[in-house]
């Protein structure tokens, strides 16, 4: 009976490709760039081994310190910020009870454009002149309160992180409302009977029971702020003057621009280390947190 | 109690609203603005435009080059989301279905720690690694296979998460009468598992589209040709040179949106459903 599915030459035939793949771009790389980070190399002369140093050297560098920070902006933003109205609006959206799937779909459109477009798109509602955010300022507001929005050292990352917000909030909404969604009506209408108001029942209930799904809601984001990228680097690439840089642009620049890769490498393990810290906090501060029907 | 819930549901219904309309608007207005001039943007930002003029948008298609791009995006897109579920599928069968337990823990266990991994810790070694590659004598730098394989490769470990946790909840009675009537391993693979698969198959299938069609750092980083160039790239390029002209930038963001609407709005359910797959899973 089992002969079938006990072939090893199908079983290797099956797995290799797969194997293959993965052992020479993702594997080799893993543990290659954790090597470079030990060396000095600008990526044409010999490697020149020196221990600890790149990372001594990250420990005291400035820019590497503001990118950090920036990338810890772009967490407690979505925290504070995304995770609330995600929320909120998931709520409302399980709570009326028409158009619900318009809604649904409404609200994952950014989610569907590439963040490219979307950095680009920004750009323009940014503009000083044209854009859209000053020209409705204009419009309720005196002129001199329009605004370089990207330009401006000290509302650069706020632009940007508005642009991330209005690209990702709508993934976790759709998250977030099959969650809700998924509750069992008799908890709702049980709660009802004892006489639980709308805003006890969301408290009460539908928060706790939601819990799973905000943890894996504040997993992602946790994850997905640390290495973001492709937004920054379209919109300012890190300016101006260092205003918006993050860990991962502040990477390429090292490697790619300054050709320092062995520093840069050490940007990358920094990188990885710190979300895989962070990750595995959470995981152990929520591990006991299991609901139950 | 029916009035102020019918009450409720109408501030409910206009809070929505709003929310909606002022997260949609932008794109509305980008759409007004693309059959403007750049003077009319600036001039008549809220007006309607006074003619469907279709300069920007045959502007934007020669100068940014997008029906090009667009079709490289397709073919690397589409080859490297199949390559993945190809072996993706392959090796979940393997390691779900045929009998080798501990190599199959083992496999899985090693594949699922690409989860772990950020690929945009690994760009600099990536780099290096594809700059250093020939194949048969060509290099692989600067050439569609660089990102093929790349983004197969770092599709597989999500994917493979997926199709063996739906493969693994398929009875064995399916399999067994595959088995009577003869059937091998490759013979079960290809004619119960995958057919009965399609699901998973599509779900995943739609999560790597989106995903590959919206890289942007690793095709800026691997190819160098313009002619080669995929569409995020081609459009941050295209960014860079026109960043003072409005009027084509808007008719190249509305065109490169466009087909991605379309298809989203025939498509939305299984869209939403393999966008959010992995996280709900994972």
């Amino acid at each position: 009976m089992n002969k079938a599915l006990k072939n090893p030459i199908t079983y290797i035939a099956f797995i290799i490709p797969t194997l293959l793949l993965y052992a020479l771009f993702f594997c080799y790389p893993v543990i290659v760039s954790f090597i470079y980070g030990f060396f000095r190399w600008d990526g044409i002369t010999e490697k020149v081994f020196i221990g600890f140093d790149n990372f001594v050297r990250l420990w005291d560098d400035e820019v590497f310190r503001k990118a950090l920070l920036n990338n810890f902006y772009f967490m407690v933003f979505s925290l504070i910020v995304n995770i609330p109205l995600v929320f909120l609006i998931s709520i409302i959206i399980s709570k009326v009870r028409r158009m619900r799937d318009f809604y649904k779909s409404a609200v994952f459109v950014p989610v569907v454009i590439s963040t490219a477009t979307v950095a680009i798109l920004f750009g323009v509602l940014y503009n000083y002149d044209s854009g859209l955010i000053n020209q409705f300022i204009r419009l309720v507001a005196p002129e001199s309160w329009a605004r370089e929005w990207l330009s401006d050292p000290k509302l650069a990352l706020l632009s940007i992180l508005i642009a991330n917000a209005w690209q990702n909030v709508g993934f976790f909404i759709v998250l977030c409302l099959a969650a809700i969604l998924n509750i069992p009506k008799e908890i709702v209408e049980a709660s009802k009977i004892d006489g639980v108001n709308g805003w006890q029942e969301t408290w009460s209930i539908t928060l706790p029971l939601v819990k799973p799904v905000l943890f894996v809601m504040l997993l992602l984001s946790v994850s997905g702020t640390m290495k973001v990228l492709d937004i920054v680097q379209i919109m300012t690439n890190g300016g101006p003057f260092q205003s918006t840089e993050v860990m991962a642009t502040y990477m390429l620049k090292v490697g790619f621009r300054s050709m320092e890769l062995g520093y840069g490498s050490a940007i990358g393990v920094a990188m990885f280390i710190i979300i895989l810290v962070l990750t595995g906090i959470l995981q152990r501060l929520t591990k006991s947190e299991e609901v139950q029907y | 109690m029916t009035a102020r819930m019918k009450n409720s549901q109408w501030w409910m219904h206009s809070f929505l609203f709003v929310y909606v309309v002022a997260l949609l608007f932008p794109l509305l207005w980008l759409f007004m603005s693309s059959f403007k001039t750049n003077r009319q943007i600036t001039e008549n930002t809220w007006s309607f435009p006074t003619s469907f003029n279709f300069d920007n948008y045959v502007a934007a298609w020669s100068t940014a080059n997008i029906g090009k791009y667009a079709l490289n995006s397709v073919f690397v897109t589409v080859t490297a989301c199949l390559l993945t579920l190809l072996f993706a599928a392959m090796t979940s069968f393997a390691i779900s279905r045929m009998k080798y337990e501990k190599m199959n823990k083992a496999v899985y266990q090693f594949i699922l720690l690409g989860l772990l991994v950020p690929a945009g810790a690994l760009f600099i070694p990536l780099y290096r690694l594809i700059q250093g590659i020939e194949l048969f004598g060509h290099k692989l730098y600067d050439t569609h296979l660089s990102l093929i394989l790349v983004y197969s490769t770092y599709a597989l470990p999500i994917t493979v998460f997926i199709i063996y946790a739906f493969m693994l909840s398929i009875p064995s009675e399916l399999e067994e009468a595959g088995i009577m009537d003869g059937l091998g391993a490759s013979g079960l693979f290809f004619r119960i598992i995958v057919p009965i698969s399609v699901p998973a198959l599509v779900t995943v299938f739609i999560l790597n589209f989106i995903g590959n069609w919206n890289e942007y750092i690793l095709s800026q980083l691997f190819i160098t040709s313009e002619s080669l160039r995929t569409l995020p790239t081609g459009m941050a390029t295209f960014n860079d040179g026109y960043r003072t002209n409005f009027a084509s930038l808007s008719a190249a963001v509305i065109i490169s949106i466009i087909p991605v609407l379309l298809v989203y709005v025939f498509l939305q359910r299984q869209i939403i459903e393999g966008m959010t797959a992995g996280s709900v899973k994972g």
